[in-house]
């Protein structure tokens, strides 16, 4: 808002654009009271005051009363639309919350899958270190049943020794495989490529809870580590882990008779890094 | 998800009842904005809804119907302007619209002074039409002092504009409201419309 020096009279041309302001109260109060000495002392530009705020007044009436309500219609959809809206919002945070919920859920899912296969991937390869070490033997029993009476008491859980049809057990000891304890009996199996039986290491671990973890499935897994086939698989508590250097077609050979069990699925080769670059005399 | 829908139902409400009161000012806001009763209804829609959705952004205790026709101009420059002006301002079957709305409306108070209200409503109408052939910045300005009557204060946060810009927009708004008026009026001297003046004017002719 302008402000005149107090010291010079307002003429006609100062008064002039102070003139809408000053009928709408929005001058200065030393501008209002200028404004008003020039009033009294000018007709003309009193008279256009005057006039000024009769407009002022009948222009500011007439448009408010020809101005209609909002229709009621209006009103209710307006609030309708805001209910609608409230409602969409509260859907899109539900959604997003699910879907957050949703990620996590599948983080945690992944994590401790990866983290179980990571686990069992250490058990058969420390079973198969194990196995290839040929640690000496404690008891050389070939009867299974004996060797059960060998095992009793010795370990946490009852040890059943699996008879498989032309394998013979050679004897049996208890071994650790990362720092948990299992019974270890070894067997010798005929082969069909060869007349010499190759050895069988067979882990027998009580597991109830879920270290080993070969899945927690009935169903034989079959993997292999440094040469060796390891078959592994659950019945209740226990899990059975076996180690061997026979082929996969003895090893079928070996099993099937093991009642309730279901078949050996294909070998799933280990985990191999991509070669993304091979040296050049392997390029053709 | 129970705590999240007890705080929206409570904004909800705290909203509807704040924008409720201001409904018909902001709809005779946009009506003079737009120029037709259509575009007028889907604008103070579109406004009332981004209210709601930046509702939280609202600073509590600060003046909500200043801030209400802030978004109600912001909505109209964004997003009318230019589809409002295809149409032609003169368009007769929104006139005709008009005046049956100005004919239709209120019979109790038309039977109190029928003359004189026929006579207001006449010159309303008149006052309006003036108002909605001012260019829009000078429009904006006019219905923001003189219809809703805002201070220069409000007018100038509404807008973004200095308290001058809208100083001198309101002057020459009116000034040209009154040249329109005036000639409409078929008066070269002021007071443009007197209603005396007007009624002996009735009697001579």
């Amino acid at each position: 808002m302008t402000s005149v020096e107090a010291n010079t009279e307002m003429n006609c041309r100062d008064v002039e654009p102070l003139l809408m302001a000053y009928l709408d109260g929005e001058v200065v109060e030393a501008d209002r009271l200028e404004v008003e000495r020039h009033l009294a002392d000018c007709a003309l530009c009193a008279k256009q005051s005057e006039v000024s705020r009769h407009n002022r007044t009948l222009i500011r009436t007439l448009a408010k009363a020809g101005t209609p309500p909002a229709p009621e219609a209006l009103r209710s959809k307006v609030f309708t639309t805001v209910r609608a809206e409230q409602a969409q919002q509260r859907q899109r945070r539900f959604l997003r919350l699910s879907a957050a919920a949703a990620g996590v859920a599948l983080c945690a899912f992944v994590g401790n899958q990866q983290w179980r296969s990571f686990q069992r991937r250490l058990y058969v390869e420390d079973a198969v270190s194990r196995h290839a070490r040929q640690f000496p033997l404690e008891v050389r029993l070939p009867q299974p049943e004996a060797l059960e009476a060998w095992f009793d008491g010795k370990l946490g859980h009852r040890v059943a020794v699996p008879r498989f049809p032309n394998a013979v057990a050679e004897g049996a000891r208890v071994l650790n495989v990362r720092e948990k304890q299992a019974a270890y009996i070894r067997y010798d199996a005929p082969t069909r490529a060869s007349a010499r039986p190759r050895q069988v290491g067979l882990f027998v671990f009580g597991d109830n809870g879920n270290d080993v973890d070969v899945g927690a499935r009935a169903a034989p897994d079959l993997g292999n580590s440094n040469g060796y086939n390891v078959v592994s698989w659950r019945e209740g508590d226990i899990v059975y882990q076996l180690v061997t250097d026979l082929e996969e077609d003895d090893i079928r050979e070996l099993l099937p008779d093991n009642p309730g069990r279901a078949p050996l699925p294909a070998v799933r080769p280990a985990p191999r890094p991509a070669l993304e670059a091979q040296p050049a005399s392997f390029q053709r | 998800m129970l705590g999240f829908s007890t705080k929206s139902d409570k904004a909800r409400a705290e909203f509807e009842g704040l924008v409720a009161p201001w409904l018909d000012a902001l709809y005779g806001g946009a009506l003079r904005l737009t120029r037709n009763e259509r575009d007028a209804e889907d604008l103070v829609q579109d406004s009332v809804m981004r209210a709601y959705r930046f509702f939280d952004k609202f600073e509590r205790g600060t003046n909500f119907r200043a801030w209400l026709f802030k978004i109600l101009t912001n909505t109209f420059i964004n997003g009318y302007r230019r589809q409002v002006k295809e149409r032609s301002l003169g368009d007769e079957s929104e006139r005709q619209s008009v005046e049956a709305q100005f004919f239709s409306a209120d019979t109790t108070e038309q039977a109190q002074n029928p003359e004189d209200f026929m006579i207001q409503r006449v010159m309303s109408e008149d006052v309006l039409k003036a108002i909605d052939t001012l260019p829009i910045d000078f429009r904006m300005v006019v219905i923001l002092a003189d219809l809703q009557e805002f201070s220069y204060k409000e007018i100038a946060e509404i807008l973004d504009v200095p308290v001058g810009t809208v100083m001198s927009r309101l002057f020459r708004g009116r000034r040209q409201l009154e040249a329109v008026l005036r000639k409409r009026e078929q008066i070269e001297e002021a007071p443009l419309v007197d209603l005396n003046a007007y009624r002996e004017r009735k009697k001579l002719a």
